[in-house]
């Protein structure tokens, strides 16, 4: 085992090659658990819900009532009402709640991208709800709904309004979940935004104020192009992490009324320990998967690097 | 100029009071669960959510008095610090690896950590649940332990890469002219350089333990279930138990805010997962 600090020239990579085993001994000694926890518990259940995906595979029986059905519940999925309409409940949250959180978050990161008083624990103390364990989340938006004293409906009758009875009501129930996901995570998006805002040079932006542009043309011609690239990271991460969305809403209607918050993770866990179809589900699983390692290898491609990480650390 | 700072004065007194009334919305639901913890059930039906007479620490004593509460507390600290030891250990050997050698297959198994990172917890809960049950993992802290290592160990490889890659190379030199094992220079050398990070990446693993539901949901039944479990059976029942829920939910809150508080600086690295370009 021989150790080496050099950096990652050409020259070093072919020389690792040439010296072959012996060289790769020690990082293969360092890299041997996280790959064998991988395997056990990421590669291994992908592996196997792959291969459940094409039986009938009823939860609570033996191995004898498992069958051989290849390519079936796929088929079935496709002609499954349910499932689209979970698909089509998950996207629509998807394109309604990221929208208005990238908007809340860009306004309030143009906003407190400034020095007043109480500025730093304003900052700070807006991130508590991204932090906010989600059960915790949905059980307050379940309570701040509830008809007759839940504050929203105790305010509306206060001011003479009738009240909704926002969680039995299959389209508020389904805003009511949109909107508690903004209120989590438009903060995200400013957080995220607010430190790509204060990495531009203020130079930049001093020179365009002696240009004597004004806030819509900088915002068009300077900070909107600058920041792009972080908007488009914040989008991403937002997408990968709305796809899997589940205690929230599982905490705040499970699913109801009826299947009108059915998001994609609560129908296949309906699928799954509910009806007992584990095959159907392992192959709605797959379904998912696909989608979300789709979005987080365009993620990653584009987005991040491990040479910046070096880059940034030899800046140092 | 008087003017000028006059008017930058008031310019600063209208933001701060803007986002003074976004902080009052985004705070109400964190504010309300923490109040009800302290109101009567009977307050709390009443429909007067601001009103706050007859304040009482009646649901703390019942919630410290639940068994299934307290057990779940037990098991999500107990999970919590298992899973955060094991993706501490596990992931800071294979960051090392990534950051300090050139291998064949360096890049792609470090982005591949990473995409794993961003799987969804649905995807995967079936076949854990299938396997699980099959070696008599289910229901137990061992099982849970393992689960939530499945997020937590590329979480932390790609948390401490930054700090990793940030250390000088200089002090390994020196040991391995010393004489050092790559395992000793990794254990004396290195680890206490990077304390930091360690630190950093250990509260963040603790944090993604404490806030999990899913798996909890579905891998336990009785003896390992956890806190977040406990809570969403006081909501489910046909009781409405709301001043025993948001005490135990403020319960499990004061680590948050803590985290919160003290990672501050830590918190866009820590939700994007470093290595950002731009």
């Amino acid at each position: 085992m021989r150790y080496s600090p050099k950096p990652a020239t050409e020259g070093a990579r072919t020389a690792t090659r040439r010296r072959g085993a012996r060289r790769l001994a020690a990082p293969l000694f360092f890299l041997a658990p996280s790959l064998l926890v991988v395997f056990a518990v990421l590669v291994f259940p992908i592996l196997f819900s792959l291969f459940v995906s094409t039986f009938d595979w009823p939860l609570s029986a033996g191995g004898g009532d498992r069958r051989f059905i290849g390519m079936g519940n796929y088929v079935e999925l496709s002609v499954s009402p349910e499932f689209w309409n979970s698909l089509k409940l998950q996207l629509g949250f998807i394109f309604i709640a990221l929208p208005v959180e990238l908007l809340f978050g860009y306004v309030a990161a143009l906003l407190l991208n400034r020095e007043f008083f109480g500025a730093r624990v304003v900052r700070t103390l807006l991130l508590l709800p991204v932090f906010f364990l989600p059960i915790i989340s949905g059980m307050t938006w379940r309570f701040m709904l509830q008809p007759r004293y839940g504050p929203l409906n105790a305010l509306l009758l206060k001011l003479g309004a009738p009240e909704v009875t926002w969680l039995s009501d299959p389209t508020f129930a389904y805003l009511a979940v949109v909107a508690q996901d903004i209120w989590r995570m438009w903060p995200f998006m400013f957080m995220i935004l607010y430190a790509g805002l204060t990495n531009i040079p203020n130079e930049l932006l001093e020179a365009a104020q002696i240009d004597g542009a004004g806030f819509w043309r900088k915002q068009r011609s300077l900070i909107v192009p600058l920041m792009t690239p972080t908007i488009l990271t914040a989008l991403l991460l937002r997408i990968i992490d709305a796809l899997r969305i589940f205690s929230e809403v599982y905490v705040m209607t499970e699913g109801g009324p009826g299947d009108a918050t059915q998001l994609f993770s609560l129908f296949t866990n309906r699928v799954a320990f509910g009806y007992g179809k584990v095959g159907l589900a392992s192959a709605m699983a797959i379904f998912l998967l696909a989608l979300s390692i789709l979005f987080a290898t365009t993620l990653v491609r584009k987005n991040m690097s491990l040479d910046v990480l070096e880059e940034k650390a030899g800046g140092r | 100029m008087n003017r000028k700072q006059r008017k930058k004065t008031a310019i600063n007194l209208l933001i701060a009071l803007a986002a003074l009334a976004i902080l009052v919305v985004e705070l109400y639901p964190i504010g309300i669960t923490f109040i009800n913890g302290f109101r009567r059930d009977l307050v709390i039906l009443s429909g007067r959510p601001f009103a706050l007479s007859q304040l009482t620490l009646r649901s703390y004593e019942l919630i410290f008095k639940n068994p299934g509460f307290l057990l779940g507390l037990r098991n999500s600290i107990l999970v919590g610090l298992l899973a955060t030891a094991v993706s501490v250990v596990v992931g800071s050997m294979a960051s090392y690896a990534i950051s300090r050698y050139r291998f064949r297959g360096r890049n792609a198994l470090a982005y591949g950590f990473l995409v794993f990172r961003m799987l969804p917890q649905v995807s995967l809960v079936i076949a854990l649940y299938l396997m699980f049950k099959a070696v008599h993992l289910r229901d137990t802290i061992l099982g849970l332990t393992l689960s939530y290592a499945s997020f937590n160990v590329p979480y932390v490889i790609w948390m401490l890469l930054p700090f990793f890659t940030a250390i000088d190379r200089s002090y390994e030199e020196a040991a391995m002219v010393d004489g050092c094992t790559p395992l000793m220079i990794f254990r004396i050398v290195f680890l206490p350089l990077a304390a930091p990070g360690l630190v950093v990446s250990a509260v963040f693993a603790f944090i993604n333990s404490w806030n999990e539901f899913l798996y909890a949901l579905i891998l336990t039944g009785v003896n390992a279930k956890t806190a977040p479990i406990a809570i969403n059976g006081l909501i489910g029942g046909d009781t409405l138990t709301w001043g025993q829920a948001c005490a135990a939910g403020t319960i499990m809150l004061v680590p948050v805010f803590i985290f919160t508080v003290a990672m501050q600086r830590f918190l866009v690295r820590g939700i994007s997962a470093g290595g950002v370009k731009g």
